[in-house]
């Protein structure tokens, strides 16, 4: 078995503590034990509602080399099974589509409902005789995958062993509880990827962190700067960082997109952006939220899935179309301003010679916070 | 209609990937075996019927699941 780098030295103190060794960036083999130990056994997103909009719907997905299968059910709830026909282990679906009777298997139509359970296996016992007495069709369903929905994110505990999402995250949960209200996706234009080659946990350290925005979003400066920025974290759970100064984009008219309901004070002029352990980052702000969803591809590739929400139904409100693609152009433009950074982190992460990097003791709490949480998710993967 | 030209229409239908056409020229296929009493042929063509209406979500996978049914060669299904 390959040694691994020691992680003692990721879980000490944040003033003497080092970053995660190099491996974990750049190694296939700990690509491989972080799927099981911090993927898998945690709450990872994997899409998002408005994908599976109605009744029906069913997207196919693969999260880290699993075929998944997102449904919408008859009764209006998201789940999530294996794409895998339970007969010879055939890929059931391969496009988003809507069922309207069954999923019907291409190979040897074995049908199974949208609830995932197996509805018919013809000619199993013989051409035309469509049951066996030694197949029981009540436990042959489709593989179900644990999966819990928040704010339109779709998240799967692949593993099956990880506390309830709402135990896990129950902090989070009540920090933003004022934001638990209906969210309605701006639109075509308010969903984009971005193709990174970086690890992806590159992409959660640089999200969490506000100490870079000076010199990698000088745009922000003028009305939103460094020491208007503030620390959050949440050991073991999430980081990221508040904003003392949002400022709500207007259009030529001074119109704005409209609040949220029932917000407090805190939120006139703050605005919060966490990553969620271990790859979904959120941001919330008065009139518009957002969801990241972190595709870890390989080692060093990342699809960044990003999608805007608002207050009100973008069908509905036409007259804010202008505003909801200039802010989804706004939001790209800074996302994108990120990538050099994450890519140039992974390139680094090649010199052998780095020994994971060291923390600020006052600006880099929120990412040292996310080494740690990753240290600790390896550390109790091997000690299984 | 005769047996080459149901052929025929059954060859297009699957051509086509139309579903509703497939359940009903297979229910008709099974109906022409029923007739001549090869039940074996009738629950083969009942087994396309049922399993393109089951996917299609047509009214007509009930009756068609209770005709296999009804014949031991299928469970009854709730709908």
């Amino acid at each position: 078995m390959t040694a691994h780098a020691p992680l003692g030295a990721v879980m000490a103190t944040q003033t003497i503590a080092r970053g995660l060794p190099n491996e974990h960036y750049v190694d296939p083999g700990t690509f491989a034990e972080e799927k099981r130990s911090v993927l898998f056994a945690n709450w990872s997103g994997i899409g998002f509602g408005k994908d599976v909009p109605e009744t029906g719907d069913v997207r196919p997905v693969e999260f880290l080399g699993i075929p998944l299968l997102i449904v919408r059910g008859r009764d209006g709830s998201i789940g999530v099974f294996q794409n895998t026909c339970r007969h010879r282990g055939m890929i059931l679906i391969t496009k988003p589509t809507r069922i309207r009777g069954a999923i019907r298997c291409p190979y040897h139509s074995w049908c199974y409902g949208i609830d995932g359970a197996l509805r018919a296996t013809p000619h199993i016992g013989g051409p035309g005789r469509n049951c066996h007495p030694d197949v029981n069709a009540a436990e042959l369903g489709l593989i179900p995958i644990r999966s819990h929905v928040w704010r339109d994110v779709i998240f799967v505990n692949v593993d099956g062993r990880a506390p309830a999402f709402e135990e896990m995250h129950a902090e989070l949960l009540e920090r933003w509880r004022e934001f638990d209200q209906v969210l309605h996706h701006g639109g075509p234009t308010s969903s984009f990827k971005l193709d990174a080659k970086t690890n992806w946990k590159l992409a959660v350290e640089n999200y969490c962190e506000s100490y870079h925005l000076p010199w990698v979003h000088p745009g922000l400066n003028s009305y939103s700067r460094l020491q208007d920025h503030y620390n959050i974290e949440a050991p073991g759970h999430f980081s990221g960082q508040g904003t003392l100064v949002y400022r709500q984009l207007r259009d030529a008219d001074g119109a704005v997109m409209p609040d949220f309901a029932g917000l407090s004070e805190k939120w006139s002029e703050g605005a919060e952006y966490v990553a969620l352990y271990p790859n979904v980052l959120l941001g919330v702000q008065r009139d518009q939220a957002f969801a990241i969803v972190l595709e870890p591809v390989d080692c060093e590739q990342t699809i960044e899935h990003i999608e805007l929400y608002y207050s009100v139904d973008t069908a509905m409100t036409p007259e804010l179309d202008n505003l909801r693609t200039e802010n989804a152009r706004l939001w790209k433009t800074v996302f994108a301003e990120d990538i050099f950074a994450i890519e140039g982190m992974q390139k680094g992460r090649h010199g052998e010679l780095f020994d994971g990097g060291c923390f600020s003791p006052v600006m880099d709490g929120p990412t040292r916070n996310f080494h740690c949480w990753v240290a600790t998710q390896i550390e109790k993967g091997r000690a299984a | 209609m005769d047996r080459n030209t149901l052929d025929h229409q059954l060859l297009e239908a699957h051509a086509m990937n139309d579903g509703l056409a497939l359940v009903h020229l297979y229910t008709q296929a099974a109906d022409q075996r029923e007739a001549e009493g090869d039940i074996d042929a009738a629950c083969f063509f009942l087994t396309y019927a049922f399993v393109f209406a089951l996917e299609a979500g047509a009214p007509e996978a009930k009756v068609l699941n209770t005709r296999l049914a009804a014949r031991g060669r299928a469970h009854v299904l709730t709908f």
